[in-house]
């Protein structure tokens, strides 16, 4: 609550009376609740805020003293954590020199304002995203990433206000089209979920973004976000589609969902609340189109569930994002398949009979939806978990294998794009990459 | 020795505005809600409108519907508006998650 109120500008603090989580739970007690009623009486006539008016642009500098450099780098991590700054994992001290050094990855003046950090309200600066992606472990040409992936975080669209503090718990997913991800080092391919040190790119700039998230925004669990499970909370999910395996008549994610030329270095930002990984290929003998047909299925059957998370994107945002491996892409676009068809054919076999939307309660949470186009499609018997097809998101990533889908259901008002901005010492900085880990765009093979 | 100096990672906060003024009292005061309708809201804010109008006989406490409820609709201006419309002299936003 108290971010909620410094994301309004108001000083950080409220006038709150509050219960333990058993007062809200259907059927509960409420006898406790008229013994409290001075602590509502007070905060109408009495309660004044404790904070001090802090509008300080710049932020201020840390000190730790140690008797050698491991010390004082020991102590800098025990201070941030002790502050409520970091995620358990070592972090490198933001210094004046680590953090000038990422700048050098920045179209924009480093006092630039890209927003306010929601729910919490920080100030978020060109320098503040290079603290963070200096703490995280980034290198400067990781910083265009982040710095749009922020633009897109901090779009109002994106809703990203409640959705930094829901209990669901969403992520954000950030897709990366455009030539920059090989360039950097983003992992298109093998695990590209996950770190992979011959494509370190995608960690630190999630991990980064996950700082901002906690440490502007405010999102500290059980303080800042309710997320109760808090699923991919370590580097979010940043990563790139494969472009260069795309299908012939195939278009890139970005082209496809906003309409950016092919080429364009661009993020896409979706919030996710989970991801799972649906097997596809068959077991036996089956034939191509058997094979994928039997895949297809799986997929839709697996999305055949009422995700109500995913209701607040009902018109305009995604029930999730289908990631299909290249070699699956490329084979099923040689049976005739279009990026189209498998929304289409997806779309059509996820919708949700009434009689089962209405065992699960579902209809409850369509009858309270503020669009009024999510509450009138509870008249559809079966019920399309999203309004249309092209809202499902279709991107060509992952490893050559063709055993698996991976599904990332989404919690996703939109589908925010933005276009990314490099300094015109790119070139540079991705020289100094290939100096400082050897092996060039093309990553090395262990 | 070695001394390690580097950034406060939390970005600064520009606080814009002032908290509303506290009521000198509650007596012959209009009060309102603005509900997110979870959370058994149903069942505690009419007990805290009983509560109060118990408390200070001249109060008015507005219906728990007098505003838009839901988590949609409460942070809107269109629902600022109505409440500043409203003549309320202040409000109880109720129940958070």
């Amino acid at each position: 609550m108290k971010n909620a109120v410094s994301g309004l500008g108001l000083a950080p603090d409220a006038a709150m009376v509050t219960f333990p989580i058993d007062m809200f739970l259907p059927g509960s007690d409420l006898a406790s609740l008229p013994g409290r009623k001075q602590e509502f009486y007070d905060g109408l006539t009495r309660w004044q805020p404790g904070f001090v008016k802090n509008t300080a642009r710049a932020a201020p500098m840390l000190s730790v003293e140690g008797a050698s450099y491991e010390d004082a780098l020991n102590k800098a991590n025990q201070l941030l954590l002790t502050n409520l700054w970091g995620d358990g994992l070592p972090l490198w001290p933001a210094t004046r020199e680590r953090v000038d050094w990422i700048l050098r990855g920045a179209a924009f003046p480093r006092a630039h304002v890209i927003g306010k950090f929601p729910p919490r309200g920080g100030v978020t600066t060109v320098e503040t995203c290079a603290v963070a992606l200096a703490m995280a472990g980034g290198r400067p040409e990781y910083l265009p990433v982040l710095i749009a992936a922020v633009e897109a975080f901090l779009d109002p669209e994106s809703n990203s206000e409640q959705l930094q503090a829901t209990s669901g718990g969403p992520f954000p997913v950030v897709i990366v089209n455009g030539p920059i991800a090989k360039a950097i080092r983003l992992n298109s391919g093998f695990g590209c979920l996950g770190p992979d040190p011959q494509r370190p790119a995608g960690a630190s700039i999630g991990r980064a973004l996950r700082l901002l998230q906690q440490n502007v925004g405010g999102a500290l669990p059980g303080i800042g976000t309710m997320a109760i499970f808090g699923a991919m909370r370590y580097t979010n999910a940043v990563f790139a589609e494969d472009e260069a395996a795309l299908p012939q008549g195939w278009q890139p994610h970005a082209t496809e969902r906003h309409g950016y030329t092919p080429g364009t270095n661009s993020v896409s930002l979706v919030f996710a609340n989970g991801v799972t990984n649906v097997r596809r290929r068959g077991a036996k003998k089956e034939l191509p189109q058997e094979d994928a047909l039997n895949g297809m299925w799986r997929m839709a059957d697996f999305m055949r569930t009422p995700n109500l998370g995913a209701l607040s994107g009902y018109e305009k945002g995604t029930p999730g994002i289908m990631l299909i491996s290249p070699v699956v892409a490329k084979m099923m676009a040689a049976l005739g398949w279009t990026q189209a068809s498998i929304r289409q054919f997806l779309w059509e076999n996820s919708r949700i009979p009434t009689q089962q939307l209405k065992r699960a309660g579902a209809p409850a949470w369509l009858e309270i939806d503020a669009n009024p186009i999510t509450r009138d499609s509870i008249k559809l018997d079966p019920w399309p978990i999203t309004l249309k097809p092209e809202n499902i998101v279709l991107v060509v990533a992952g490893g050559d294998h063709p055993t698996h889908f991976h599904w990332l259901q989404a919690h996703s008002p939109r589908v925010i794009g933005r276009v990314m901005r490099v300094p015109e010492s790119f070139d540079g900085l991705l020289a100094d990459a290939d100096r400082d880990l050897g092996c060039g765009s093309d990553a090395c093979r262990i | 020795m070695v001394t390690l100096e580097f950034h406060d990672p939390s970005g600064a906060l520009d606080v814009t505005q002032p908290h509303a003024p506290r009521l000198a009292s509650l007596a012959g005061a209009r009060i309102g809600f603005v509900s997110n309708e979870q959370w058994q809201a149903y069942r505690m804010l009419p007990m805290i409108k009983e509560l109060l109008e118990a408390d200070f006989p001249d109060i008015e406490v507005l219906p728990i519907n007098a505003f838009p409820q839901g988590n949609e609709l409460i942070g809107s201006e269109e629902t600022a508006a109505l409440v500043k419309q409203s003549g309320v002299d202040a409000v109880i936003v109720a129940n958070a998650a």
